[in-house]
């Protein structure tokens, strides 16, 4: 879906008006042109290309005409050289398409303030929960999966009312427009095909986008010795129910993907301990769905900042209420009943390295990441990245292990 | 006592714990005009009731005669009553030097709201282009250690910096988290060590103890304070008898009244390496709203 024009009044019209109203107004600036090559040395059964080249470019800027208001935009141009970014020049806005548009209005928001009150009103980002790698309260965030392994958040556009009092956060989003999850193109890498299947094609037969609005509350306490918050969730799955149908003339798999309505009740636990902050968050999600499973994720973590080491390690898991789905795509419960850790070491003002890794507590599946990152100048950075997947083909981790790869990307910030 | 975010504007700010006590004092340091060399001692008799300021003011008259005070913590008690203001701010430049003398630079904006221990600052990354919109939220609190949130941009939440971590270093600089807080005066035990010069200026060598040792990772620091404004030369922080970070500061000039360093240099002498911070268009006194330094706020580029 293309921009609305009515939309792009209201979030980008208002921001000359009111500019030039300001005489106090503060501009900022930031992005980044990334050029990434990802090199897989093994052929997966579905695809055989082992480079592929992407390029982004970013830029975001923040107006600020008066104390009690703020505008947000960012857009994105993007080119890949395997077909992950739709031909077409136009200004995407929705960001519901299959594979990434080529221009896309990252967010366009603004922010309003008075005493304890915030609202954000139009395409945003809204993050809850505490913990890493796995989280589960964080029900407004739908993720670009293109790659599995290395996915980014994408903006949700909506109303976000905030209220601060005291120790006390009292957040209220309500998201009229669905934005799902970018699941992985069905012809390539990402979308694991068993070998013997490997020649009968997957037709992507749409999706089934539902209309209706989502809404959360959540309330956060800061208190002295540690922070908690409980939310609440009424809304869609951004992550789909796959249907799967066989079509004869001609032989093909006609996927569908269902985004199911769910309500999610979540908690999220911080506490600093003389030794390490233990962070805790759960949710449980059940669904009218009748083919959609209710089930609990949880997550227990650890982590402590040591010398130039961060280290974050923990457990997620998940239990399951009532089975009732088939085929998902959902790697959220993917990386459940996992040992999951990440550790990041500074070398010095420049370089880092960082290690991240999700083990399978049966040993089906695992990945791994070490990651070389070294800044030069004011502008550049180059990373290095080296990706291990394995395990067995019924894991979803294991899955993937036919998508091994190293990362290098050169960034160019400004 | 530790090098504090206080310790990053030229002046070890610590809270009195009763507003009268402050406001005694400036009533009494107004009167008297430059009141450098009034002794600490009567100043803190004269802030101990601003309803006896009066005759507290004739004692002061008679005290600008008298050699210079002995009481550490008095001294202490002065340089916090020197560089009280509502707010501040400043546009820092960070210059790290490591053990080899290569330089990053970066460039962070600071807010500060309230004064000595009691207050609330933001600091925000505005360079280099990759940590632009990182961000920190530091509230102090008169009776124990702030509260720390850091935000992250890149992935859109915030996160609490816990007690145990604030050792580490912020963010690539010298400086670790707890070196970005301030603490009131009355968290500290303060003896007079003596006195020496720094950079040519006599001052008073003073040890400062952590009263409570488990929330801080310094066992205890050395300041010194100059005698002829009250500005802070130098800190020296310790874990038990190991130094761990120096901090001088220079280029000390009056702004607003407040006699404030400009340039600071914070070595961690275990490491070898060194973060140069300059105080750029520094403010003193200006509006800033108390909702700017919430956690809201924080998540605001």
């Amino acid at each position: 879906m293309s921009l609305r024009p009515s939309v792009l009044f209201v979030l980008l019209g208002v921001l000359p008006i009111a500019s030039t109203e300001a005489a106090a107004q503060t501009v900022t600036e930031r992005g980044f042109a990334d050029a990434a090559l990802y090199v897989f040395p093994q052929d997966a059964p579905n695809d055989p290309v082992n480079v592929v080249g992407d390029a982004l470019v970013r830029e975001e800027v923040f107006v600020k005409p008066a104390a009690w208001i703020q505008f947000a935009a960012g857009l994105d141009v993007r080119a890949n050289t395997h077909d992950q970014v739709e031909d077409e020049w136009r200004i995407d806005f929705t960001d519901r398409g299959v594979k990434r548009p080529r221009l896309s209005i990252r967010r366009a928001s603004a922010t309003l303030t008075r005493g304890p009150l915030t609202v954000d009103i139009g395409k945003q980002f809204i993050r809850w929960g505490k913990t890493d790698i796995v989280t589960p309260t964080d029900r407004f965030a739908p993720r670009d999966f293109l790659n599995v392994v290395d996915s980014e958040f994408l903006g949700v556009t909506g109303v976000r009312v905030a209220v601060q009092a005291a120790s006390n956060t009292f957040d209220v989003a309500w998201v009229p427009f669905f934005t799902p999850s970018r699941v992985p193109l069905l012809n390539q890498r990402w979308t694991a095909v068993p070998e013997a299947a490997a020649d009968i094609p997957l037709v992507d037969d749409t999706a089934q986008l539902p209309e209706r609005s989502q809404v959360g509350v959540r309330w956060s306490h800061v208190a002295t010795a540690f922070e908690y918050a409980l939310s609440f969730f009424d809304g869609l799955n951004n992550l789909p129910n796959i249907d799967a149908a066989v079509q004869t003339v001609p032989p093909a798999v006609l996927v569908t993907r269902i985004y199911p309505r769910i309500r999610t009740y979540g908690a999220d636990v911080a506490v600093p301990t003389r030794w390490f902050t233990l962070k805790g968050e759960a949710a449980y999600f059940t669904s009218s769905s009748p083919r959609t499973d209710e089930y609990v994720l949880y997550v227990a973590q650890i982590e402590r900042q040591s010398g130039e080491w961060v280290i974050v390690g923990g457990y997620a898991g998940e239990a399951v209420t009532a089975r009732r789905a088939t085929l998902t795509f959902a790697p959220d419960r993917g990386m459940t009943r996992s040992i999951v850790g990440r550790a990041s070491y500074t070398i010095d003002p420049i370089r880092s390295v960082a290690f991240e890794t999700a083990v399978r507590q049966t040993g089906d599946g695992f990945y791994a990441k070490a990651e070389y990152s070294q800044a030069r100048g004011q502008h550049w950075r180059a990373t290095v990245m080296s990706v291990v997947i394995g395990g067995q083909p019924d894991d979803f981790l294991g899955q993937y292990s036919h998508n091994s790869h190293v990362e290098a990307t050169l960034r160019y910030s400004f | 006592m530790s090098n504090r975010i206080a310790a990053l504007i030229g002046a070890c700010r610590w809270r009195l714990r009763a507003r009268c006590k402050i406001d005694a004092g400036r009533r009494f340091q107004g009167r008297q005009g430059e009141a450098e060399s009034l002794a600490p001692q009567i100043l803190q008799r004269a802030s101990r009731d601003s309803r006896h300021i009066v005759p507290v003011l004739a004692v002061a008259v008679f005290a600008a005669f008298s050699p210079v005070a002995d009481n550490a913590r008095q001294i202490v008690d002065e340089a916090q009553k020197r560089s009280d203001a509502k707010s501040q701010r400043y546009e820092g430049l960070l210059q790290v030097f490591d053990a080899k003398g290569r330089i990053s630079d970066k460039r962070w904006m600071f807010e500060r709201l309230g004064s000595h221990g009691d207050s609330k600052a933001v600091l925000r990354f505005t360079a280099p282009a990759e940590v632009k919109g990182v961000a920190l939220l530091v509230v102090n609190h008169p009776d124990r250690a702030s509260d720390q949130w850091m935000w992250t941009p890149a992935i859109e939440r915030d996160r609490r910096i816990a007690l145990q971590d604030r050792s580490t270093r912020f963010f690539g600089t010298d400086f670790s988290f707890e070196d970005l807080e301030e603490r009131d005066v009355n968290q500290y035990d303060y003896s007079l060590a003596g006195e020496e010069a720094i950079d040519g200026a006599a001052c008073w060598k003073i040890v400062s103890t952590p009263k409570e040792a488990k929330s801080s990772q310094y066992t205890r620091s050395i300041v010194w304070v100059r005698k002829d404004n009250y500005a802070f030369a130098r800190i020296e922080n310790y874990a038990k008898e190991q130094p761990l970070r120096r901090l001088n500061y220079s280029d000390i000039q009056n702004v607003q009244g407040i006699w404030t360093a400009r340039q600071l240099e914070m070595a961690d002498l275990r490491r070898g390496s060194r973060t140069k911070l300059t105080l750029d268009k520094l403010e003193y006194n200006v509006p800033l709203k108390d909702e700017s330094f919430t956690l809201q706020a924080l998540r605001r580029q």
